[in-house]
């Protein structure tokens, strides 16, 4: 292994894993919001289900507001909201707000598009057997947009990495802030190359993964 | 069975049906027929309720659907069977569990499931399918998971919406073949919306010629058969010989 590499190595995993962590919660703020609230904002539409013009253009709305801000903007234009939930805007925990906020309406966004791509007779057919709105959401709906669903999760994430190399300026850490920290600043170049090789390997290992899986549960 | 009492839709300013009110006898195979735009699917598409109408009453097994709660209405659907022009089969399931599903939505418990969903790929032919998707079915196929799909809560009544409009002539006929059969064996009433002459003559006993929303006349027939087409190549080469002469 390199000498940097060897004499960094303690930092290096550290902001290994302050990515991890951050990704992370991006990942499940994504899923656990993101997923119900892009389903909402197909669900709202004209001529869907839950038709609801209100729902649907406030929805839209924060999403497009919270998607048009520049990050780094976002992130400092939340601190204040960052204090009130994690108790300080400093730090990797706080990090994840910011990453959260985003990771929900990148994500919502692309939950939409897949789910605007099931053909409509599919969800008349699951309305003429009897489905609820919920067993049309998870029993039509989630199985026939799974593969754009995984896709759109995959994009999401790489985003959410890059998203979250910038963290650095709420102290966040993590593998972006370290490139920039030691590789840049101190212009220890080979450190910096070293981190973006990690990262590409990160990216390609995630790009490859979504596809596969997308692949493998697209039946159509 | 099924009793329309001027009933009335419109769509934004456009009135696609003008207070129509019809009867459908159990029993049944009944014919709404017209020009493209007349609202044959529409009126069909009443019957279960996917369209609600501005005004008037739906009336199916007893029940008027205008008046249920969503939930007794979920219910009373899965008594009424749908079948569509494309299909619209979930592409991501199974043959077995696209018909599973419906059983799944009534609460059907599970070991009954299996038992049911294997007669109804008997009935409509199609038991050694059952572990393919969608994408490796004929047409022909597809409409027959569809057709298993909708009787597998044994509806009273099913609904056709263009069901050979897509099928080339010979997988027409298959598939008239097994709607007969539906009605006659299990007695099912049937309601078959079409633009095709042939296929509401070969089995339809009522038939409701509909124009501009409204009915313009309704007519009892007698069914002329599934006309027999034969899968030879030299079937063709007659029919083309034929027409040239
Ligand atoms: N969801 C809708 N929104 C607006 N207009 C509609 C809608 N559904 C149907 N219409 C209009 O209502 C009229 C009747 O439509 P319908 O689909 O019932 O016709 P159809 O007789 O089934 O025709 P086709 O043979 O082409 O299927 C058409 O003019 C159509 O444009
Ligand atoms: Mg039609």
């Amino acid at each position: 292994m390199p000498a940097v590499l060897v004499q960094y190595e303690a930092e290096i995993w550290k902001a290994i894993i302050e990515t991890f962590a951050m990704v992370g919660a991006s990942i499940a703020a994504a899923v656990l919001i993101g997923l119900p609230v892009g389903t909402l904002l197909f669900l709202c539409r004209k001529g869907k289900i839950l038709e609801n013009q209100m729902v649907f253009s406030v929805l839209n709305l924060v999403v497009n507001i919270i998607r048009s801000f520049p990050f780094l903007l976002l992130v400092v234009f939340l601190i204040p909201f960052t204090r009130l939930i994690i108790g300080t805007a400093i730090g990797t925990a706080a990090a994840t707000v910011p990453l959260s906020i985003i990771a929900i309406a990148h994500y919502s966004r692309l939950v939409e598009q897949s789910l605007l791509d099931v053909p409509k007779g599919v969800m008349e057919a699951a309305i003429s057997m009897g489905a609820s709105v919920k067993e049309v959401i998870f029993k039509f709906l989630y199985v026939e947009a799974r593969s754009g669903l995984v896709l759109g999760l995959t994009t999401s994430i790489i985003s959410f990495i890059s998203y979250s190399t910038i963290m650095g300026v709420v102290g966040g850490g993590g593998i972006g802030d370290f490139a920039i920290r030691y590789g840049y600043q101190q212009f220890k170049t080979d450190l910096m190359i070293y981190m973006i090789i990690i990262m590409v390997i990160l990216v390609q290992i995630i790009q490859f993964t979504g596809t596969t899986v997308s692949r493998l549960i697209d039946k159509r | 069975m099924i009793k329309l009492h001027k009933v009335s839709k419109s769509f934004s300013q456009f009135q696609a049906i003008k207070s129509i009110s019809l009867t459908i006898n159990k029993g049944e195979i009944y014919g709404i027929i017209g020009t493209s735009g007349a609202g044959k699917s529409t009126l069909l598409r009443l019957m279960n309720l996917l369209e609600v109408p501005n005004e008037g009453d739906v009336e199916v097994n007893g029940q008027q659907l205008t008046k249920l709660t969503s939930k007794s209405l979920r219910q009373a659907r899965q008594s009424i069977g749908m079948i569509f022009q494309h299909f619209n089969l979930v592409a991501n399931k199974t043959v077995y569990d696209n018909v599973a599903v419906s059983l799944e939505l009534a609460k059907i418990p599970k070991q009954e499931r299996k038992n049911r969903v294997i007669e109804c790929l008997q009935f409509v032919g199609l038991e050694k399918l059952l572990d393919k998707y969608p994408a490796e079915l004929s047409g022909g196929q597809k409409q027959r998971v569809a057709i298993a799909r909708a009787l597998a809560n044994r509806p009273e009544v099913l609904l056709c919406d263009e069901p050979t409009s897509s099928l080339d002539p010979n997988t027409t006929a298959e598939i008239l073949g097994v709607l007969e059969n539906v009605n006659k064996s299990l007695g099912v009433t049937i309601v078959i919306v079409s633009h095709e002459m042939e296929v509401i003559k070969s089995i339809c006993n009522r038939v409701t010629v509909m124009a501009d929303g409204e009915i313009h006349d309704t007519v009892c027939i007698e069914p002329a058969g599934i006309a027999n087409i034969s899968n030879s190549p030299n079937w063709f080469v007659e029919q083309l010989v034929k027409g040239g002469e």
